[in-house]
């Protein structure tokens, strides 16, 4: 204990120096900024922003290039309640009641429980990697390919939850999400894959250019059609905060989406993704009336949101303690580290400790900031909705064009966000929701991969995904958790099958 | 979603009680094969040493099953019309999209920004042609200022065609 | 519309000597094949901030990433060859790329007016911590009697740790399991925490783990000991002398950029070499940069040709 107030009193000392507030400051600033903006990750700027630091003190320049991630987390979920944008994977279940809640005229309490729920779970997750980063690692040396395989087969369960309409709709949105996963070039032989001889889809289908195309664009061109539901949103605005009411439905989901992001985000294969997803699965049953979910509920906006942030956390863990990146943003965090002259790894801890320490503080800080630059950001945002549709939607379609062409300087890019924005139209038409698709495309490449590496590793045996302690728990929960998914459907009878 | 349309507007029509699920089945098979078709040529390989082929082949068919099913439900269980499509909204904005495309190198954000936004603004039945332009114009600047000065991303802001003529 | 007249008659006229004398007067794209914050990237980033200040305009970072650097070097190879576009490559893009990829829309050697040499990392031979193997002769040693046990790790098709290990596996004599990764992370995640025996890759991403004792160095595979890891013996020492590898990154133009436009983009590149900030920046990062003989085009020329003659035949092999 006593170790742990002085290593957190290093960090706050190293934190609050006046240079160091100042660059969370501007990294948090940045961060939301390129959040709200779709398209533009925070990938493309902290790359951008790293020739930036080489003149700045390691700590103040990682301070700013981490405030930058987290404040795009907070960020990204203003664009997908207020506009149907899901800019990151994370965001994808934001969006499912976020921006139902914003066509309610709730977009204010969606925007307030997001930014509460983010800020509650950040200073959770910053005390448990203070606490327990180093022990914790070693949760992640357990998951091998073949952990990881069965984890993301529990993931593919969430998403049959997700689904608000027809179930076997959504298992159909999943293998066709998990099908668009395997264009590319295979890992193993190099070979092209789906890949229509075009060149540029070498290395598969970038996220933010389908759900761009099947969440964005194709959301624009149903509003257009049906010019009652767009103008909902700017009719009526409603309360700027979340009330009394809201808390006490919102708080439980809080805690729990806590506790679920915090633990996959410590997970180094990008188990955060998943946080937000287990959440909402884990609300939409825990609910009295689940047919709430996906029309409305704050409950499945508060808990994936604290999910969220709180995996965003605690992916810090393995960076900073293993040095090993869990994500993209990671990877370019270990780059932003190199070029300073730290190398990160097991050492860090002990060889900086103003610095790990300091970055760990700081993360904290940061989530204050964003809260107090956020909350009154939402009277703002919510100003913008009264703009005319007439007028927002070529400068969400602008927005996006950019945004997607800056993720890498691709024109082609930009040209399959506006195939698959036709695909998403006409999925829609069809009746198909775009989230279980997604959740199969996100988790296809990785599941894949770990798959063929588990089966390489036992060479040809499936027993290994049984036989394996955890990987046998998880296999077992997945299949325990879809029974729980299919039986309502199953009860009502043969002619409601596929109806839930 | 199948209260939402009322027994009297749904024609039965060879058999077909639901448009929508019929009509998603059609188009998932029509995925599955053509997935099929053209991860055919890669190899399969086996449990121990997967190759290439072997999971976009399974998925192939298992998005076409799904698909075979879903046209099975859709004679079989009553669901709701297709509905109608709108071509302007769909024909603007990935028009637009790819005028954004094609035009942004050679011309770059100070010409692509504008066509794209003034064209998207047409999928509206509310366009008005004079204030899309004024306001094609003004977020185009804005888009300059935020994204070339303030967030420095290298996007072209004067295109290569147009460099050598603009003397700056 | 004289103006228009000018421009283009200026811009038609590039090889004359005027332009040089002028070079540049706008900034420079360098195109880096990788995505922002890997190795490639971070060599480009470091020595593009020397040669701006040398050159007087800002060389401009773009990452082109995808198909093992190929897109990026494919666009690179196609841009107007007029010394605003430059760009990084790599051991992949310039050596082994023409074995990997069938379709390659560029040639390494015919395609490019290469500047110079920027920095080689070189690569450490890594195994798990509980290997049986301690050293490198007893590493070959095991691997030859339990071929059919062992599971080498790398990050894909055409990464720098796939490449280099089928060197290594094929200069042994062996074909070990090779388990593929989407990445040098999550590799070095399954090397540290077991489930695979051992890989290769550049020193950079490995030192921090080998210097906590996760994972144990064999062997790294330079001329002589990286002052990153004092301990750990040469491939020569350790009695595998041929294995002899670096992945190496080169500033390239595109085919047809003016000669005294080259000549003035070598000489910044070299001035970055000779500065001290840069050269310790990059030394930290296990970083080799080339010697005086090493460096300018025409060397780097001669190299890519060696490289691509040396990795041809290996890669085929391994299909």
């Amino acid at each position: 204990m006593e170790a742990f107030l002085g290593n957190l009193s290093l960090g706050f000392g190293t934190a609050l120096t006046l240079n160091n507030i100042f660059f969370c400051f501007i990294g948090c600033m940045v961060g939301t900024l390129v959040g709200v903006l779709p398209g533009v990750g925070p990938i493309a700027t902290i790359a951008m922003l790293l020739p930036i630091t080489f003149g700045l003190d390691p700590t103040g320049a990682l301070i700013m290039l981490a405030g930058i991630y987290y404040g795009a987390q907070y960020g990204g979920s203003t664009t997908a309640i207020l506009v149907n944008l899901p800019g990151e994977a994370t965001s994808v279940v934001t969006v499912l009641d976020g921006h139902q809640m914003a066509k309610q005229g709730r977009a204010g309490v969606a925007l307030g429980i997001a930014a509460i729920g983010s800020f509650f779970a950040g200073t959770v997750a910053t005390l448990l990697i203070a606490a327990l980063g180093q022990p914790l690692t070693k949760l992640a040396q357990l998951f091998g390919p073949a952990e990881y395989f069965s984890l993301m087969i529990m993931g593919l369960v969430f998403a049959v939850v997700l689904a608000r309409g027809s179930i076997l709709k959504a298992i159909c949105m999943i293998l066709a999400g998990l099908l668009l996963s395997t264009v590319g070039t295979d890992l193993e032989t190099g070979q092209e894959r789906l890949t229509l001889g075009l060149q540029d889809l070498s290395d598969g289908i970038d996220f933010a250019v389908l759900a761009m195309g099947i969440f964005g664009f194709a959301e624009i061109v149903r509003n257009l059609e049906n010019p009652e539901t767009r103008d909902v949103v700017q009719r009526a605005v409603g309360k700027l905060l979340p009330g009394k009411e809201d808390f006490k439905q919102a708080y439980r989901p809080i805690l729990r989406g806590t506790f679920v992001g915090a633990i996959l985000g410590i997970l180094p294969g990008n188990g955060a993704v998943l946080g937000p997803f287990a959440s909402y699965t884990m609300e939409k049953k825990l609910a009295k009336d689940p047919s709430r979910f996906g029309r409305g509920a704050i409950e499945g906006v508060a808990g994936p949101e604290a999910a969220n942030n709180a995996g965003a956390q605690t992916a810090f863990i393995p960076l900073l303690t293993l040095g090993i990146p869990p994500n993209a943003v990671m990877a370019l965090m270990v780059g932003a580290m190199t070029i300073h002259g730290i190398i990160p790894g097991p050492q860090v801890m002990t060889k900086n400790p103003d610095l790990f320490w300091g970055m760990i503080a700081s993360m904290w800080l940061g989530n204050l900031m964003l809260l107090v630059i956020n909350l009154p950001l939402i009277g703002l945002w919510i100003r913008l909705l009264k703009v005319p549709y007439r007028m927002m939607f070529p400068a969400i379609m602008i927005f996006c064009c950019i945004g997607i062409y800056s993720v890498n300087n691709s024109t082609s890019d930009v040209l399959f966000t506006a195939f698959f924005g036709l695909v998403g139209y006409t999925l829609l038409k069809f009746g198909f929701e775009p989230a279980p698709m997604l959740l199969g495309f996100v988790l296809g490449k990785l599941m894949e991969e770990k798959l063929r590496q588990a089966l390489i590793l036992s060479r040809g045996s499936f027993m290994t995904f049984v036989e394996r302690p955890v990987s046998g728990v998880l296999l077992a929960i997945a299949v325990l958790m879809l029974i729980i998914a299919l039986l309502p459907s199953i009860r009502k009878g043969r002619d409601e099958v596929f109806v839930e | 979603m199948s209260e939402q349309t009322s027994p009297d507007d749904r024609k039965p029509s060879f058999g077909i009680r639901s448009g929508q699920d019929f009509g998603a089945g059609l188009f998932l098979i029509a995925l599955g094969i053509f997935a099929f078709w053209q991860a055919q040529t890669l190899g399969r390989g086996t449990l121990n040493a997967m190759g290439a082929g072997m999971l976009p082949q399974s998925l192939a068919v298992m998005v076409a099953v799904g698909g075979l099913g879903l046209v099975i439900t859709s004679l079989l269980v009553d669901g709701p019309r297709l509905e109608r499509w709108s071509l302007r909204g769909a024909f603007f904005i990935f028009g637009g999209i790819v005028l954004f495309a094609l035009t942004i190198r050679p011309l770059g954000l100070v010409v692509s920004g504008p066509l794209a936004m003034f064209f998207g603004s047409m999928a509206s039945d509310e366009f008005r042609w004079k204030e899309s332009a004024i306001f094609a114009v003004i977020l185009t600047t804005i888009c300059i200022l935020l994204f070339k000065v303030l967030l420095r991303l290298p996007i072209p802001v004067v295109g290569s065609l147009l460099e050598p003529i603009l003397p700056f | 519309m004289k103006r228009l007249i000018l421009a283009l008659a200026a811009s038609v006229a590039f090889a004359g000597m005027s332009v040089a004398q002028t070079y540049p007067t706008k900034p420079i794209t360098m195109i880096v094949p990788f995505a922002a914050g890997g190795p490639t990237d971070i060599v480009a980033r470091l020595v593009s901030e020397n040669m701006s200040k040398t050159l007087g305009q800002q060389i401009v970072v773009e990452n082109v990433a995808g198909a093992g650097g190929t897109t990026g070097i494919t666009r690179a190879s196609q841009a107007k060859p007029d010394g605003y576009t430059i760009m990084m490559g790599h051991m992949g893009t310039h050596g082994a790329a023409p074995a990997l990829y069938a379709n390659l829309k560029y040639d390494p050697v015919k395609d490019f007016e290469p500047v110079g040499m920027a920095a080689g990392t070189p690569i450490l031979i890594v195994t798990k911590k509980a290997f049986p193997a301690n050293d490198m002769k007893e590493f070959v040693a095991y691997l030859k009697a339990n071929a059919d046990k062992v599971n080498q790790a790398h990050a894909g098709v055409g990464a720098v740790s796939h490449m280099t290990c089928i060197l290594l596996n094929s200069q042994i004599g062996v074909k070990p399991t090779a388990v593929p990764y989407g990445g040098t992370g999550p590799a070095l995640n399954d090397l540290v925490s077991g489930q695979v025996d051992y890989m290769c890759d550049q020193i950079v991403n490995l030192v921090s783990q080998v210097k906590a004792g996760s994972i144990k160095a064999l062997a790294i595979a330079s001329a002589e000991r990286s002052p990153a890891l004092p301990d750990v013996p040469t491939t020569k020492e350790a009695g595998l002398p041929e294995y002899q590898v670096a992945a190496w990154n080169a500033v390239f133009a595109p085919k047809g950029t003016p000669k005294d436009v080259v000549a003035k983009l070598t000489s910044a590149l070299n001035t970055a070499l000779d500065d001290a900030g840069t050269r310790k920046r990059l030394e930290d990062l296990g970083g080799v940069l080339p010697t005086k003989d090493e460096r300018g085009g025409e060397w780097l020329g001669k190299f890519v040709a060696s490289e691509v003659a040396r990795w041809n035949p290996v890669l085929k092999a391994s299909k």
